[in-house]
């Protein structure tokens, strides 16, 4: 038996430029993922809200499927399948794009709900002012509905974060198949893990902590 | 039918099926058993242990469950030699210590948004702490936990997956080592790829659990609330 030694500090120190590579990994593919799934989430959220035809259609079935299948599944069928039809992608594009379809699903439900929640009301005050469809959507429905979905749509981002780790399954180099890798050569699998717990909590929570302090700075103003 | 298709439909029924629905039983049951008595516990007033809690839920819920399942499977041996599980094992454990914790937060708003007046009229009527919550409080929060459970048993069942990311045999492993084997040369395999047809089965047997389910989660959320 191999007798293991607990120095975190070693494997760090000795690994710290494929960590930090690693990391930088995750926070990308992260970014690109986040950024996409609020664009997708607001563009199909409010034709949903709005029941534009076809694409309201549309969206719900694109929805259902994602909801309803593993994203790990989602992920194989865009790394393993698309390459029978000639689309071939490299793990890096596999990976923005997966977290990317998964998280734009979720967050167009979070926003259909929140434009949804804006009192007709509202809109119809729009329309007397003398806007138009799309000027009232800009100027009430979406400042009013985009916070009313802010807190939800915070939580799929922060799902989008975990879930960067599957891309261990397609062997991209962010930072849980880093990590593991530089563990199976090395046998410190307890510093390895401890460097990946650390390194999500903190992303995570923070996270949690911008919805929190977001929430009381971005609240409506009859609600405060 | 191509003739490649029969065995490979059998073998993830036969062989990946069962791994699925095993990790699924065990890690929602456990998950919902720990996940009530932790909830609980959360409302009570003394400080420590709900801190202790606290922490448990936020951990587990913060962490990729991926991360969970590493340090279950492999963390866990390097730290003690009697602490060795097999794949699927493991999965399931780091399945519950999400679950629990899932249904740990669950749990608690659904104790404390039962009135007061309750837990006084229980124990005027004698109960102590335990037959209260027993015959009092939670027969009454668990009508309001039934669709979050549903939406935990669609979770838990979808990521099960993750179990085949350690070598676990369920349903996509299954895919995934079919799909390898037809593509390799004969006699074991076809020289063919067909990852499109054999994930894209796997997605549709997902679907038609998980969808039935979650449609039942969201007519209960409009019944019950």
């Amino acid at each position: 038996m191999v007798l293991a030694t607990y120095d975190l500090w070693a494997f760090v120190s000795e690994n710290h430029a494929e960590l930090l590579d690693g990391l930088l990994n995750t926070l990308k593919v992260s970014a690109f993922g986040i950024a996409g799934a609020f664009v997708i989430g607001a563009l199909l959220g409010a034709a949903r809200a709005h029941r534009i035809p076809v694409v309201s259609q549309i969206t719900a079935v694109y929805v259902e499927v994602i909801r309803n299948t593993p994203i790990l599944i989602q992920i194989f069928m865009i790394f393993y399948a698309l390459p029978q039809f000639g689309i071939l992608l490299n793990q890096f594009t596999v990976a923005w794009l997966s977290v990317m379809i998964w998280g734009g699903a979720f967050n167009s439900e979070n926003f259909r709900a929140g434009f949804e929640a804006v009192p007709y009301r509202y809109r119809e005050a729009g329309y007397a002012l003398g806007f138009g469809r799309r000027a009232t959507f800009l100027n009430v429905t979406l400042p009013i509905g985009g916070r009313i979905a802010l807190p939800a749509s915070i939580n799929t981002y922060i799902s989008v974060v975990k879930n960067t780790s599957l891309m261990y399954g397609i062997g991209y180099s962010e930072l849980s198949t880093t990590a593991l890798n530089i563990s199976s050569l090395t046998l410190e699998t307890l510093e390895a893990l401890t460097v990946l717990g650390v390194v999500y909590l903190a992303l995570v929570w923070s996270l949690s902590a911008a919805i929190r302090l977001l929430e009381t700075r971005l609240a409506l103003p009859e609600s405060r | 039918m191509p003739d490649w298709a029969g065995p490979v439909a059998r073998y993830i029924l036969e062989e990946g099926l069962p791994g699925t629905l095993r990790v699924s039983a065990f890690a929602v049951t456990g998950s919902a058993l720990i996940g009530i008595v932790f909830g609980t516990l959360m409302t009570v007033r003394f400080l420590p242990l709900r801190m202790v809690i606290r922490f448990y839920i936020e951990v587990f819920r913060g962490l990729p469950i991926l991360v969970t399942v590493f340090i279950v499977y492999f963390g866990l041996p390097s730290a003690s030699a009697r602490l060795e599980f097999g794949p699927l094992t493991s999965a399931t454990i780091a399945l519950v210590l999400w679950g629990s914790a899932q249904v740990a937060e669950a749990t608690r708003g659904a104790v404390q948004s039962i009135p007061r007046e309750q837990h006084e009229a229980a124990s005027a009527l004698g109960f102590g702490w335990v037959g209260r919550h027993r015959s009092v409080i939670l027969p009454q929060a668990l009508r309001r936990l039934l669709p979050p459970f549903v939406s935990l048993l669609v979770n838990i069942i979808q990521n099960s997956t993750l179990a085949g990311l350690i070598g676990g045999l369920e349903i996509l492993d299954a895919g995934e080592r079919q799909s390898e084997r037809l593509a390799s040369f004969p006699p074991a395999g076809i020289g063919e790829i067909h990852a499109f047809e054999i994930f894209g089965a796997v997605a549709v047997l997902f679907f038609l659990i998980s969808f039935p389910l979650t449609r039942l989660a969201a007519m209960l959320e409009k019944r019950l609330v």
